[in-house]
């Protein structure tokens, strides 16, 4: 492993050459005109007529097939704001005027903070980069050291929260499934622990309805205070729809109970292609985006108008068993039409899985998997890359594969720096003057530009010989020596103090013997 | 006319050609024509469906193909159904099937269900945040040779354990078998269920392995 002193040089390097160029602004939020080019960065999979397609049958769906929504309240209120209620009474029609008023209502950029400023940050990136966040919800784990496959426990979130921690690409963190607590207030048991451990933003993912205002209160206290918490939002919370076009109770109470302490939303659906959604990606497209749009609503009228960030979580049936899928190559493509359809047909913040694989272990078909998936979606211009370390569709996490994960994240970044046109980009004076023979090793101009190449910690590069000596170590090998070194290392500073992490706990025993009863 | 060989094989052509409205005509005729009906079924729609069977077992077939022809036999049971009498009607056995208390994730569960029926099962669905009670009283109403269990939650996978509590409570016999993403083989082992599947595939030859060998 390169040593300390190398990689900051090089960071700092990077990080020049980073500022140094300029960046295309991310498509800001009119939802009603299309810009009259694609937006940046530039992965135009559909074009504007498509696009348009998308969003037209998107509107269509909701208001003339509308959404089934279980929550007598916000009924009454979306109807107050002009949606039409069926017959039954839970079918909600929304008119067009209505969501795109929301859409243009609906705030166009976020920051989501950290314990301190240090970690925030802003979205869209001012420089059109993305974040990363950890896998959610696994309830299994690739041990680092061993290589084994066990059940998640809760000295596991530690790792996850170093990991996170230490690893640059990653905005935000969320809470596995813990194992070895109450399985009906895991979430509460995972998150508390999480929260205490990284100054980073972290999500919140609840398993039930009553279990929110526990989430709540927690995320209060590591905040400190509530209106600490409205100032400054250390976490945001996922909303999820029951495909086909249904929101459940639990959602729209997250939805309501976290915009009202200022939480941002993701606002996600995860339809199934070929289970709960159409096996042609167009038509699960438009669902996933009449689903998420529903939920804007919702944030916007019945919650107290926070951000929203579209979330489209796509997966596809494997026709042969019937297996869940979350990177086949249809659903790659699924993901990148409704990324375009979210940021460029509606103007909206964007999240989806940029990492992932549907195989058990950290494999070539997890790394080939996960590398096609990222660059559709960071090309596709999404603001947040989900699923770091994620594996087996979204039910292990595997540190190692995090920090593989993290450096074709820096890959990522690089390929978006969108390259000056101008003469030291194109070496000008240099090209003009090369003699036959020459080359271009040992001038000022390389020497200048050397460190803005990104310099892997992770990938080899190593000649056969080397490889043979090294008893043909890998990128396995390398990864799992960073997350040794990265054990090692101190707790980041600003977390939770010792008073703080008692209060915490009486909130998860208060939930507990509440919940468990 | 073709001779009745020719009209079954039709009937069983149509069947692997998703046909139902067909399979139906076909076997409407074949009915009025006073052709035997234990013929008609084992000859063609058994027969076809065993293919099928066999065929999706084999990775040949897909999921929605399976779940066609399946209906296709279906639309040609409809049919013969009110003629025959009930010891007649041929059933690989009966499954009771549901997610658990508190989990509403169903697609696995519908899939599992309409699989068994396409292999021949009859198949009780009772939906999802089924409780461990009306696992029980589901039990003692359609006396199942089969229960089937689905859970996509870890939060939720203790109430497997629960419901095959109450259901040994109520001294049901026959087998339990469970899936869902979280669920694995060791843990369908410690909580004293008969089997486990890994997909909907795997479980319609469990549960039809269970059952011819008892
Ligand atoms: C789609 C989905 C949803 C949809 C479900 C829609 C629906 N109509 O079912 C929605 C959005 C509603 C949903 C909600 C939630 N979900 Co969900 N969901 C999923 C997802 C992505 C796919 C599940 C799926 O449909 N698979 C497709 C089917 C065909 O596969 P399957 O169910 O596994 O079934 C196959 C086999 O398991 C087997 N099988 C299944 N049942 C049976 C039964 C028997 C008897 C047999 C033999 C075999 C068998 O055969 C099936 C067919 O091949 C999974 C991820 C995953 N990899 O599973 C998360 C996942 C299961 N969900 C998760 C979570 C956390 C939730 C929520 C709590 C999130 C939230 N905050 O809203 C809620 C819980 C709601 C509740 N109380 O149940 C977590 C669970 C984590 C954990 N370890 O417990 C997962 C793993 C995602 C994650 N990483 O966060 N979810």
């Amino acid at each position: 492993m390169v040593s300390d002193m190398r990689r900051s040089r090089r960071e700092r390097k990077i990080g020049d050459k980073a500022n140094k160029s300029p960046q295309t602004q991310p498509v800001k939020g009119s939802s009603f005109s299309l810009p009259p080019t694609l937006g940046a960065p530039g992965f135009a999979f559909l074009d504007n007529t498509r696009i348009d397609q998308l969003r037209e049958r998107t509107f269509s769906l909701l208001e003339e097939h509308g959404v089934f929504i279980d929550h007598e309240e916000a009924v009454k209120t979306l109807k107050k704001a002009g949606a039409r209620i069926s017959n039954d009474g839970k079918r909600i029609h929304f008119p067009r005027f209505l969501v795109e008023q929301v859409i243009e209502d609906t705030p166009k950029s976020v920051t989501l903070c950290g314990k301190t400023e240090e970690w925030d940050h802003a979205l869209p990136d001012p420089e059109g980069r993305f974040i990363m966040r950890t896998g959610t919800g696994a309830h299994g784990f690739i041990d680092g050291e061993t290589g084994n496959y066990r059940k998640l426990k809760m000295t596991d979130v530690a790792t996850i929260a170093a990991v996170g921690n230490h690893l640059d690409q990653i905005g935000f963190i969320s809470h596995p499934f813990v194992n070895g607590v109450p399985e009906r207030t895991s979430d509460i048991h995972g998150f508390a622990e999480l929260v205490t451990l990284t100054p980073k933003h972290v999500w919140i993912q609840p398993y039930e309805t009553e279990n929110v205002e526990y989430l709540m209160r927690i995320c209060a206290l590591a905040a400190g205070g509530e209106s600490a918490l409205r100032k400054r939002p250390i976490a945001s919370c996922i909303a999820t729809s029951f495909t086909p076009l249904e929101l459940k109770q639990m959602d729209v109470e997250a939805i309501i109970q976290a915009s009202s302490y200022g939480l941002a939303i993701h606002a996600c659906s995860l339809p199934t292609a070929g289970g709960t959604a159409p096996i042609t990606m167009p038509g699960t497209v438009v669902l996933a985006a009449a689903e998420i749009l529903s939920m804007l609503i919702v944030t916007q009228i019945v919650g107290s108008g926070t951000a929203v960030i579209a979330t489209p979580l796509i997966f596809a049936l494997d026709m042969r068993t019937g297996r869940s899928l979350q990177s086949s190559i249809e659903v790659m493509q699924g993901v990148s039409m409704s990324l375009q359809l979210m940021k460029q047909g509606f103007g909206l913040l964007t999240h989806t899985y940029g990492s992932g694989s549907d195989t058990p272990d950290v494999d070539s078909q997890s790394n080939a998997e996960r590398s096609l998936l990222g660059q559709l979606v960071a090309l596709s211009g999404a603001d947040i890359l989900g699923g770091v370390g994620q594996l087996e569709c979204a039910t292990v996490f595997s540190p190692v594969q995090a920090i593989i994960d993290n450096e074709i994240g820096q890959m990522l970044q690089s390929f978006l720096r969108t390259p000056d046109m101008d003469d030291e980009s194109f070496a000008w004076d240099l090209l003009k003057e090369i003699p036959q023979g020459g080359n271009f090793l040992a001038n000022q101009h390389t020497l200048k530009h050397c460190r803005a190449t990104l310099d892997p910690q992770v990938f080899l590069r190593q000649a056969r010989d080397t490889y043979e000596a090294e008893n043909r170590r890998n990128v396995q090998e390398h990864a799992r020596d960073i997350f040794r070194s990265i054990l090692k290392k101190d707790p980041l500073a600003n977390l939770p103090d010792e008073a703080t992490i008692r209060e915490i706990k009486k909130v998860v025993k208060a939930g507990d013997a509440k919940i468990l009863d | 006319m073709p001779d009745l060989e020719e009209r079954l094989d039709a009937i069983y052509e149509n069947i692997l050609d998703y046909e139902a409205k067909q399979v139906a005509e076909l076997v409407k005729s074949e009915v009025e024509a006073g052709t035997d009906l234990q013929i008609i079924l084992d000859d063609a729609l058994i027969a076809a469906m065993d293919e099928v069977g066999d065929l999706f077992s084999e990775g040949v077939l897909f999921v929605p193909e399976m779940l066609m022809a399946a209906n296709a036999m279906k639309a040609g049971m409809e049919i013969l159904r009110p003629l025959l009498t009930d010891s007649d009607i041929p059933s690989a056995g009966k499954v009771v099937i549901g997610t658990v208390h508190r989990d509403i994730h169903d697609i696995g569960k519908n899939l599992v269900g309409m699989m068994l029926e396409g292999g021949g099962f009859e198949v009780i669905d009772l939906g999802v945040n089924v409780a461990p009670d009306e696992f029980v009283e589901a039990a003692a109403k359609h006396s199942p040779d089969i229960i089937g269990m689905s859970a996509l939650l870890t939060t939720t996978m203790p109430n497997m354990p629960k419901t095959i509590d109450a259901l040994h409570k109520a001294n049901f016999e026959g087998k339990i078998i469970i899936g869902g993403a979280p669920v694995t083989l060791e843990f369908a082992e410690t909580i004293g269920s008969d089997a486990y599947a890994p997909d909907a595939s795997a479980a319609v030859v469990l549960a039809r392995g269970m059952l011819t060998n008892g």
